[in-house]
């Protein structure tokens, strides 16, 4: 093939994305002041429910998203989180209300472990990305003269999330954030299969990152 | 097939397509492999004995295929479980020992308070190409014996641990299993640390300990 072919080919792949809608939803409880400071925050994904698992890929993905916005904002890794005060932010026994919080301070190495932190944000994310609605069929073939695929595949990814923020220094509840995505992927073959992805999770991710920082930055 | 009629990659692509049919009959192994943090709590005045039956640090489960189209599985727990309860129980009580053997009348032990003997009762996997459901679940019960160093009861029960983790791309099954497997080890750690004391057995045993004035006694939750 010709070389200058692949490269434009190659140049073209990351605009062959599907195209995603999305819808934010916000409750603020308590208006923010006026960024954290030299506090940090950590961002948790909530994991009780039996039939999904918020995926710890995105949980990771709005931290980077906060930080890389604004490098001043100090975002504690889940793990990182979640080993230090092991075993009281287990799915078996994470406060599900800030009151709770106090019952833990009562331990304390537990409140020693939070003043080392200087953790004043503790942001809950509860949800998942679905996929639904698949159709299509592709057949995919091997022999002595090659490979190659031929035919299409649709489907649409569904992404859902909720975004609790507890102001720690308060022990309480002070906003809510939701979101919602959803977008179609599509994946023609003839010879070659060209996936073309709706970045569904990934815009959620967005979305949500960016009304978090609204809470937490003195930028935005 | 003659050499001039296939070139090298594709034969390396029919030989690996090959191996991938090959692979899909055989048996699924995982072995559990994970550090675990110690936890963050206050510890009891205690020194604890442990032992560990042959069963418990070897720990493997095997389901066998029901048909063709399966894989046979075998989860190898017993490693992550001795690192798991060694770790656990060093942060939750002042010392820990390890028993020479099971206790009983006439074995030779260290001078201990109270001797744990955990043991797996049942483990259960579940994975999306059986349940529809895209995560992967571990479940196991264990049963957890309390005794002196002479092999005298003091309290027995039965404690579950469950862990999952969700589909990802280009995860194996057998990656995701594993994961599920720590994860439920680490709830195993969390719901011991959190209950132990409240098991109405240890509980009278524990305010039964000529220690007045100190928080096991006066029933504090670490």
């Amino acid at each position: 093939m010709n070389p200058r072919r692949l490269i434009i080919g190659a140049c073209l792949l990351p605009w062959l994305a599907g195209c995603v809608n999305s819808t934010v939803d916000q409750m603020v409880f308590n208006t923010p002041g006026e960024g954290i400071g030299d506090a940090s925050v950590v961002i948790l994904g909530r994991r009780h429910a039996s039939d999904y698992e918020t995926e710890p890929d995105f949980i990771s993905c709005v931290g980077s998203h906060i930080s890389s916005r604004d490098e001043s904002i100090s975002v504690i890794g889940e793990l990182e989180f979640l080993n230090a005060l092991y075993p009281w932010f287990e799915p078996r026994t994470a406060p599900l209300r800030p009151a709770d919080l106090e019952r833990l301070l009562e331990h304390k190495d537990v409140a020693d472990t939070f003043a080392t932190l200087q953790t004043q944000y503790m942001i809950w994310i509860d949800g998942s990305t679905v996929r639904n609605d698949s159709a299509g069929s592709m057949t995919c073939g091997i022999g002595p003269g090659g490979a190659g695929c031929f035919g299409f595949g649709t489907w649409s990814n569904d992404a859902n999330y909720e975004a609790t923020i507890w102001d720690f220094s308060n022990r309480a509840e002070v906003g809510r954030i939701s979101t919602t995505a959803s977008g179609q992927s599509y994946m023609p073959a003839v010879v070659v299969p060209i996936p073309i992805i709706a970045p569904v999770q990934g815009t959620a991710c967005d979305s949500i990152g960016d009304q978090l920082l609204e809470f937490l930055s003195e930028h935005y | 097939m003659s050499g001039s009629m296939t070139t090298g990659p594709e034969r390396w692509l029919a030989a690996t397509l090959l191996a991938l049919l090959l692979t899909a009959c055989g048996t699924k192994q995982v072995v559990v492999q994970s550090e675990f943090p110690p936890p963050v709590m206050n510890k009891l005045p205690l020194t604890i004995g442990v032992w560990y039956a042959e069963d418990f640090a070897n720990h493997e489960f095997f389901d066998e295929a029901s048909g063709r189209a399966e894989s046979s599985w075998l989860v190898n727990t017993g490693q992550a479980q001795v690192e798991l309860w060694d770790t656990l129980l060093k942060g939750m009580f002042r010392e820990v020992v390890h028993m020479n053997g099971k206790p009983g009348p006439g074995q030779m032990n260290p001078v201990v308070d109270a001797v744990l003997l955990p043991a797996v009762d049942e483990l259960q996997y579940a994975i999306p190409a059986h349940t529809n459901v895209k995560v992967y679940e571990i479940w196991m019960r264990y049963r957890l014996q309390l005794v002196t160093t002479g092999g005298a009861p003091i309290a027995e029960w039965t404690m579950p641990a469950y862990g999952k983790t969700p589909t990802a791309f280009l995860q194996s099954d057998e990656a995701a299993v594993r994961l599920a497997a720590i994860v439920a080890l680490r709830d195993a750690g969390a719901h011991f640390a959190s209950s132990f004391t409240r098991v109405p057995d240890v509980a009278q045993w524990l305010a039964s300990l000529p220690r007045a004035g100190d928080p096991v006694a006066s029933g504090v939750q670490p």
